[in-house]
């Protein structure tokens, strides 16, 4: 359980996602930091969901790897190397991660780039579905986690990194839609 | 001279910038592929010859109790061709379908020829057909030859009911018989009954039977896996 909460790729993931949060607090949710808050925790999203998506690779092919713990509750070898719910329709999640965070990033780039667009106002409400929609499957993913999996229960750290980040996502794009709700769109000072 | 006032509602920029964020998340995924690749390729997971076996995991009768089992963890990764290792015959069967219910002795034949070299785990699956519901107390008669059914024609017993399990051809089958999930039958591409594929000790497909047709099971496990006479 140590070793995994040490691994140095874990704590280079959860320092993305203290920096995304640090973000979103400085200078009272003003829009830019925001902005860059959300891009944030999608990038830190992509990235974590790429690192599963090895691993699964990984698990399959070798029965094991070297990127993750598969002993202890906290591990990702019995979640990620779980034949049964290690993926949707034969697609693993990793993929499913990294397809989501992409649409995420590309809509708050995009604002990011010009939040003054015709288009800013429908794409903050996109970004808003989009990220929405994914919480369910967190719901889902930890739910298997906890019950489902080979000797349950188990926390896959790198997937909960993933979960982490869509949820600061939700919170930063929740803030925004405040600030375009009240007027506060543009930066005060 | 009145001054014209400047508007207090910012515009947007003049160029489309979602373009650039466009060519900005296609350049991330471009990374991320080359990464993946270099790193950990995805492997092509399928039941044809020369791909990785689709891996399951599911309740398995040992003879004595039903008991987790994971097709991977017979899996030698380490493996490499050429070798000594234990290949793995793995059988998809009915208990009601008649093709299975003579093919037990050829299997009961096979098993005492190559157990030594060979890791046998038969798939017990039920086809959507009529007359062709199994339970477990059916797939431990078939396995274990054990009464279950009556022995008349009365959809009652192993092979659509028409025998009761103890009459099965062969021996008692010594090896692992696992039950079968709707998603290991999507996986495995199982339209019918019985199925024969050769596993490599790495996991990987030798040998399927709708790929060889003509070709015996018995033939293609000397020709496969070879050493036994």
């Amino acid at each position: 359980m140590n070793d995994a909460l040490t691994d140095p790729v874990l704590l280079a993931f959860i320092g993305g996602l203290l920096i995304s949060t640090y973000f979103m607090f400085i200078g009272g949710f003003n829009t830019t930091q925001l902005l860059i808050s959300s891009l944030g925790f999608a990038g830190v999203g992509i990235i974590s969901s790429t690192y599963t998506y090895i691993i699964h690779n990984k698990m399959v092919v070798q029965g094991t790897t070297s990127f993750c713990s598969s002993e202890g509750i906290v591990q990702c070898g019995s979640v990620i190397g779980d034949p049964t719910w290690n993926n949707l329709f034969g697609i693993p999640w990793g993929i499913f991660g990294i397809a989501s965070f992409s649409l995420l990033i590309f809509l708050s780039l995009s604002l990011y780039l010009d939040r003054h667009a015709k288009w800013a106002e429908n794409f903050l409400n996109y970004s808003w579905v989009a990220s929405l929609a994914g919480l369910p499957f967190v719901i889902l993913l930890v739910a298997i986690e906890l019950t489902q999996v080979e000797g349950a229960p188990h926390i896959c750290p790198f997937c909960t990194v993933a979960h982490i980040s869509l949820v600061g996502y939700v919170i930063a794009i929740y803030y925004l839609k405040k600030n375009k709700d009240t007027g506060k769109w543009i930066d005060q000072g | 001279m009145a001054r014209r006032r400047k508007s207090l509602t910012p515009k947007g920029r003049d160029d489309d910038v979602r373009m650039i964020a466009g060519f900005a998340i296609g350049s991330i995924l471009t990374v991320i592929m080359i990464l993946v690749v270099i790193i950990a390729p995805p492997a092509t997971i399928g039941p044809s010859e020369g791909e990785l076996a689709p891996d399951f995991s599911t309740d398995a009768y040992t003879g004595a109790s039903w008991e987790n089992f994971r097709l991977s963890d017979t899996f030698d990764y380490e493996w490499d061709e050429g070798e000594q290792g234990e290949w793995i015959l793995i059988q998809f069967i009915d208990t009601d379908c008649p093709y299975c219910w003579t093919e037990g002795e050829k299997m009961s034949d096979l098993y005492a020829q190559w157990s030594s070299d060979v890791e046998f785990i038969t798939v017990a699956v039920e086809l959507s057909i009529s007359g062709h519901d199994s339970n477990r107390q059916e797939i431990e008669a078939f396995r274990d030859k054990t009464n279950y059914g009556t022995g008349e024609n009365d959809g009652d017993g192993c092979n659509s009911g028409r025998n009761n399990c103890i009459d099965r051809p062969g021996t008692v089958h010594e090896w692992s018989y696992v039950e079968a999930t709707s998603g290991i039958m999507k996986d495995w591409e199982i339209s019918g009954t019985p199925f024969l594929a050769i596993l490599q000790p790495d996991g990987y497909v030798a040998w399927n039977q709708y790929q060889n047709n003509g070709e015996s099971i018995g033939d293609a496990m000397q020709r496969v896996v070879g050493g036994s006479q």
